[in-house]
């Protein structure tokens, strides 16, 4: 006879065995007619920034698998964003002045606050269209195209993959690369990195000579280039990891053609503001391990990230999310999926919140506080449950909250009286519907 | 192949649904006046229950079992349910410590458990033996591969897979509640409404002496969730010089399990979790109620 703690393991055993033959993910397979239909998912986000840029996202995904296997996806996303967004400029305490990204027309800044550019609205309409297949008995490949369009920015790509299955499956190695090609063609044209932004009466004779002596051309582009490299491992019925690897290099017109940075004099007060000038290339690349964990019913998803680049950013992220299924008493298959994002990122170093006069200007400089020293947490809350024989209807509400750090430079004159890193508060609400 | 049609019939606060799979009479119970759903149910869950029956029943041979026996030697491609399945059965066999072993079932050709005294010769039992042994045999995601005269049942889980199968489908239809019984092996979808538990008949166990007796009343279990699942069958043995051969026989020896119970009844949230700890506890032989005790598994036992 067994002892008794090799007895209670066989029931533990059988309890993961037979979840894992009646497992749900393997449901749809057994009722055949389901190969051959669409799978349809559509979500609508909304994204709101306390005073700055709301975005409305609506997806319409579609899906279907064929009788052997191959897999086509189809996507569409149409996002529109409104608002404003920090030009760059330190605050100041009296009243700023700065001319339009076009060129046509000029915008105040109230004393103490965070110069915005108001004028963002733009409309994106993006296409995905990927196709999978099994090549081998083993190998599974994959390609794909990506089409996005807005006013003033187009963006090609195609990728492709390549995942080869061993060990019963249980471990997956996957190979892909993908290259984008982005043309920017602002309203305005692409203003020349370290020219000043042109101030004045834009009604003047003169004003259009003068704002396209500010300008280098009317459009721009570049192209990325990445390498991702994968590994899937199925610990156990209960636990699966996963790591990837990638390696990015974008060339061309890496600029913001909307950001400046203000030169102060010693007393903090602003003389001018000059269009920022970035690398032409950067190299990124990343590590990312990630681990789902099945409890008896409850499902546990963490990951961490780590970039870094050339340009001396580097950035963790920690992600979790915990997928606690609700009793039928609060909708059929409902759930409750708290999630929790951490984010620190380090400066660029051609990050300067503002230059000095009277300095040799840098060979590049930005202050946009997407590249400057961050924290950033999202808080969120995600209620699921199936509606109509067995549809996902799922609610989505985040909170984000960054933190712009200072990376240790010295705040003079009238810019200790002002907030040179503002925090951004942000709300996300996400309606999902499959069928 | 039995009739592939069901009768729905009216309760006072539900129907029926009656049919056979399986070699079963099978019967569906849903508490719903609703007859248009009870149809449905009566449509999805039987067509699933047959689609089952279809595709695993080693009499037929058009079964993706029966392909697989019936090219034994050679590697035969297999779908994701299949591979599912072999995984079950590959987990089952680890267990139990290789006393259950789904290709065991050639042992038949030796053992006819026909009540008489009729025992096979241990050099037929160990000639067939040869033929029997999961670990002989190879399979992936896609394909499978028995040693040659090999053959493999899916008679011990196919059921109770059955079982779970329709239930899950079920619970996918409807939030009324459901039984699905295939011939003793059942389980419910939730407790009927205001919470009251499904009253569920079964063989009386625990019978001692001659069995076919005319006590064979029925006795009642209360189930509010979860499965029940019955293994062995206490009709089935040989008796030679006053010791009883009993059908449950030992994959490794190819000899029946000495003083294991006639049947075993064992409750598990799912079907087929009950009816392998059924066959597990069988398998015990004489400390078949001990094994479920110890794991504190509610069970009735036949001896």
């Amino acid at each position: 006879m067994k002892n008794k703690k090799e007895k209670l393991n066989i029931k533990a055993a059988l309890t993961l065995a037979t979840t894992a033959l009646l497992g749900c993910n393997n449901l749809a397979q057994a009722q055949t007619p389901d190969k051959d239909t669409w799978d349809f998912d559509t979500a609508f986000l909304f994204y709101s920034e306390v005073d700055r840029v709301s975005a409305g996202e609506a997806i319409f995904n579609a899906k279907k698998t064929f009788e052997n296997d191959e897999v086509l996806n189809l996507k569409l996303t149409v996002d529109a964003l409104t608002g404003a967004s920090a030009n760059g400029a330190v605050a100041q305490p009296t009243v700023q002045t700065f001319t339009r990204p076009s060129g046509n027309g000029q915008y105040q800044v109230k004393a103490g606050d965070t110069p915005l550019d108001d004028t963002f609205h733009d409309t994106r309409v993006q296409f995905n269209g990927q196709w999978t297949q099994p090549i081998a008995s083993n190998l599974t490949a994959s390609g794909g195209l990506h089409i996005s369009n807005e006013y003033d920015y187009l963006s090609l790509g195609l990728n492709g993959n390549l995942a080869v299955d061993f060990d019963r499956k249980n471990s997956t190695f996957s190979a892909g690369f993908s290259y984008f090609q982005d043309t920017f063609t602002p309203e305005g044209g692409i203003p020349k990195p370290f020219a000043s932004m042109l101030i004045g009466d834009s009604n003047a004779p003169t004003w259009d000579d003068e704002f396209s002596k500010t300008r280098i051309s009317s459009e721009d582009d570049k192209t990325t280039a990445d390498i991702l490299l994968g590994f899937t491992q199925v610990i156990n019925r209960r636990m699966l990891i996963q790591f990837n690897y990638s390696y990015s290099t974008v060339d061309g017109y890496l600029n913001d053609p909307f950001k400046i940075v203000s030169i102060v004099n010693a007393n903090g007060v602003t003389q001018d503001n000059i269009y920022e000038s970035r690398p032409d290339s950067r190299v990124k690349q990343s590590i990312y391990a990630q681990s789902m964990y099945h409890f008896d019913s409850a499902v546990l998803d963490i990951s961490y990230r780590y970039m870094w680049d050339d340009w001396e950013i580097e950035s963790h992220t920690i992600d979790s999310r915990f997928r606690i299924p609700l009793g039928d008493s609060f909708g059929k298959g409902s759930y409750l999926q708290p999630h929790f994002r951490f984010y620190q990122q380090s400066a660029a170093d051609f990050y300067r919140p503002f230059l000095v006069e009277n300095n040799d200007l840098p060979a590049f400089v930005s202050a946009d506080y997407r590249i400057g020293e961050m924290t950033a947490i999202t808080l969120g809350l995600k209620y699921g449950l199936l509606i109509n024989n067995g549809n996902e209807l799922a609610f989505r509400l985040e909170y984000y909250h960054q933190t712009p750090t200072d990376a240790g430079f010295d705040e003079i004159g009238v810019l200790n009286d002002v907030d040179l890193y503002p925090t951004i508060d942000a709300v996300i609400a996400q309606v999902t519907y499959s069928f | 192949m039995s009739k592939r049609e069901f009768e729905l019939t009216e309760l006072p606060d539900g129907h029926s649904i009656t049919f056979n799979a399986m070699a079963s009479p099978c019967e569906i119970l849903i508490q719903s006046v609703d007859k248009q759903l009870a149809n449905r149910i009566g449509r999805s869950l039987t067509q699933e229950i047959w689609r089952i029956e279809d595709k695993y029943n080693r009499y037929d041979k058009h079964s993706i079992c029966s392909v697989i026996n019936s090219k034994a030697g050679e590697s035969v491609s297999i779908d994701q349910e299949t591979y599912l399945l072999l995984n079950f059965a590959e987990q089952c066999y680890q267990l139990s410590d290789g006393l259950f072993d789904i290709s065991s079932g050639v042992l038949r050709n030796a053992w006819c458990f026909d009540g008489s005294d009729n025992l096979p010769s241990k050099t037929n039992v160990s000639q067939i033996l040869k033929f029997v042994g999961w670990r002989k045999i190879t399979f992936d995601q896609q394909q499978i591969t028995l040693a040659n005269n090999m053959e493999i049942d899916f008679g011990g889980i196919g059921k109770e897979y059955a079982v779970d199968r329709a239930i899950i489908l079920a619970k996918k239809i409807t939030s009324s509640p459901v039984l699905v019984n295939l011939g003793g092996d059942l389980a419910v979808t939730n407790a009927r409404l205001n919470n009251e538990a499904w009253h569920v008949a079964i063989e009386r166990p625990n019978i001692d002496g001659v069995l076919e007796d005319n006590t064979k009343q029925d006795m009642i279990v209360s189930l509010k969730q979860g499965a029940l699942a019955t293994s062995g069958d206490a009709r089935r043995f040989l008796l030679k010089d006053g010791k009883r051969y009993g059908h449950i026989l030992n994959a490794k020896t190819g000899w029946p399990i000495d003083k294991a119970p006639r049947s075993m009844t064992v409750v598990a949230p799912q079907c087929i979790q009950a009816g392998i700890l059924a066959t597990l506890s069988l398998l015990q032989g004489g400390n078949a109620e001990q094994f479920l005790i110890e794991q504190d598994i509610k069970f009735w036992a036949r001896r």
